[in-house]
C-alpha cells in the first residue's frame, strides 16, 4: 500500500504476492500497448511526421476505453483529433508504465516514492483497472458482483485498494 | 493589416463560439480519483472538484471547462491521459 508520512513523503509497500501480481499485469499492460493494430501498413512518411496515428477507434473495447474519441457527435473531428493525440497519448502511458515497471524491478519490499513517481504510479494503475474493469465488463448498466469469487474481480478489487491508498496519501 | 470583410466578421464570431469540455460517467473511475484529477489538473478546489465530480456521476456528464477549440482538445487530450472520458464540443 501508498503511505504518507513525514513531511508528506510517500512510501509504498508491497509483499511478494503483491509484486508478482502487479509485475505482471504491468508487462501485459506495456504489451497491448506496444502492438496496436495501426503499427501494420502505417505510411513510413506519417510515421516520421509523427502523424501516423489511426483515425479510427479500436475494436478491441479496452483499447477504446483507453484511447476514446475526442467528439461525440463529430466523426471527422475526431478521426483528426486521434491522428495528432493519439500517439503521444499512447507514450505518455508507455512512459508511466515504464516508471512503475522499473521501481518493481530489484524490489526490495518498501520503497519511497516521489511526487513524479506517485502521478505515474496513479495513471498507470488506473489504466490497468480501465482495461480490466472493461475486460470484466464493468458498465453502468449491469450491477457488478464485486464479492464474487472469482480472479478478475480480486485482481480489479486489489487495484481498486491500492489505487485508494494512493489516492489518500495524495490528499 | 486591413479591415475585415463584414461577412468574414459574422464567420469569426460564429466560430468564435466557445467550446467546451464534457467528462462522462463512467463507471470504473473511483469518485475520488476523478475529484483528484479535476483538482490537479484544472486547479480547481475540494468543493468545486466534488460538485463537477458528483454532477458526472449523477447526471452522466459535466461541463469541466470552456475556452477556444484549441484549448479544449488540450484538456479533452490531458483527461484522456488520467483516463476520463471526456469530449469536447462548441457550447450551443
Amino acid at each position: 500500500m501508498f503511505k504518507s508520512g513525514l513531511g508528506g513523503k510517500l512510501t509504498l509497500k508491497l509483499d511478494d504476492a503483491e509484486l508478482g501480481v502487479l509485475s505482471q499485469l504491468f508487462e501485459q499492460m506495456a504489451e497491448l500497448l506496444e502492438h496496436p493494430e495501426s503499427e501494420a501498413g502505417a505510411d513510413p512518411l506519417a510515421k516520421m511526421l509523427n502523424m501516423s496515428g489511426s483515425t479510427q477507434i479500436s475494436e478491441d473495447p479496452a483499447l477504446a476505453r483507453l484511447f476514446p474519441d475526442g467528439y461525440s457527435d463529430d466523426e471527422h473531428a475526431s478521426a483528426d483529433f486521434r491522428r495528432f493525440t493519439e500517439q503521444d497519448l499512447r507514450a505518455q502511458k508507455l512512459a508511466a508504465l515504464t516508471t512503475v515497471r522499473d521501481s518493481l524491478s530489484g524490489w526490495t519490499g518498501k520503497s519511497s516514492v516521489t511526487s513524479q513517481q506517485a502521478q505515474d504510479w496513479l495513471k498507470a494503475i488506473n489504466d490497468l483497472r480501465l482495461v480490466l474493469g472493461t475486460r470484466l465488463e464493468i458498465t453502468a448498466e449491469v450491477e457488478t458482483n464485486f464479492e464474487a469469487d472469482e480472479p478478475g474481480i480480486h485482481l480489479y478489487n486489489y487495484l481498486t485498494y491500492l489505487q485508494g491508498t494512493l489516492i489518500d496519501a495524495l490528499t | 493589416m486591413s479591415a475585415m470583410p463584414i461577412e468574414d466578421v459574422a464567420i469569426d464570431v460564429m466560430t468564435d463560439r466557445p467550446w467546451i469540455t464534457l467528462v462522462w460517467n463512467d463507471p470504473i473511475n473511483l469518485m475520488t480519483y476523478v475529484t483528484y484529477v479535476f483538482q490537479t489538473y484544472f486547479g480547481y478546489d475540494k468543493p468545486k472538484a466534488e460538485l463537477l465530480m458528483l454532477d458526472v456521476h449523477e447526471k452522466g456528464r459535466a461541463v469541466v471547462s470552456s475556452g477556444t477549440r484549441e484549448e479544449m482538445e488540450r484538456d479533452v487530450a490531458a483527461m484522456h491521459s488520467y483516463g476520463l472520458w471526456a469530449t469536447l464540443q462548441k457550447d450551443d
